[in-house]
């Protein structure tokens, strides 16, 4: 029996799933969101590179890319993302459903604040993660 | 003892394949059961403006619709209710005009998933003038 096509089958998988594979993840993984199944759905052509996704979990904790800062340090980020972008880049707020609201005013104030007027906030549509399940 | 020389006949030499196509197994295995799928995500956009316009929006706008987040639920023309309600009371008024402005006031402890509720049940009945404020 001739193993070549199953082989190169084989490697071509592999090679998928090595290239797909994340091994860290960028997010907060302890945020839970709300689900918002009418919402705009996200994908790449709606999220352009100048998108800035602000993570605020269930205790107040202000992150982007899981790395925790604090509200004058969010500010910064904001003054430099206006003075390169202008404000028109989407701002999104993954904020976990059990946050109380006067943590994501603080998020939305300090984006007021800035300049930035129209804000988005991250919903769950469709659950395909295992495992996910509200509590 | 004479030394022997081999005799090619013309055959390519046997390669043992067994091992290596049990390794690539295992890591197929392996790829297969961490890949993780993601949720779908969705955005609930909304206009957040600054804290002191809220007086001048009501003067000019007269189809307000005023909904308020409270940590049991939501008060909606007045009446507290729950989020069917909310959804059939949205729907009503979305029949008569879908650029009407709501106005959605939170209070600084309830839930953030009351928020996206709500901005949940405007983006599905259509209504896409929506404010946030922080009460």
């Amino acid at each position: 029996m001739d193993m070549t096509p199953m082989i190169d089958v084989v490697f071509q998988l592999i090679i998928f799933f090595v290239v797909t594979l994340k091994m860290t993840t960028d997010v907060n993984p302890d945020i839970v969101l709300e689900d918002g199944k009418h919402g705009v759905t996200l994908t790449q052509d709606n999220m352009p590179p100048s998108t800035l996704e602000i993570e605020l979990d269930r205790s107040g904790r202000i992150s982007i890319h899981n790395a925790t800062m604090t509200p004058a340090m969010l500010r910064t980020i904001l003054k430099n993302r206006i003075n390169r972008h202008g404000n028109e880049f989407p701002v999104l707020i993954r904020a976990d459903r059990r946050t109380q609201h006067e943590k994501v005013r603080k998020v939305m104030d300090i984006c007021t604040e800035s300049g930035i007027w129209k804000l988005s906030f991250l919903a769950i549509q469709e659950h395909k993660a295992k495992g996910n399940a509200k509590n | 003892m004479a030394y022997q020389r081999k005799q090619n006949k013309g055959e390519s030499p046997k390669l043992d394949m067994t091992p290596m196509i049990d390794v690539v197994f295992q890591l197929l295995i392996f790829f297969v059961v961490t890949l993780k799928q993601e949720d779908i995500l969705s955005k609930l956009s909304a206009a957040r403006p600054a804290p002191n316009t809220d007086e001048k929006i009501k003067d000019q706008q007269p189809d307000l619709i005023n909904v308020i987040v409270a940590p049991q639920g939501f008060i909606f023309n007045g009446r507290p209710m729950r989020l069917p309600e909310l959804d059939r009371g949205i729907e009503r008024l979305s029949g008569y005009s879908k650029s009407a402005m709501v106005i959605i006031k939170c209070t600084a402890d309830s839930p953030h998933a009351f928020l996206v509720q709500v901005l949940d049940v405007c983006n599905k009945h259509g209504m896409t003038n929506l404010s946030i404020f922080s009460m």
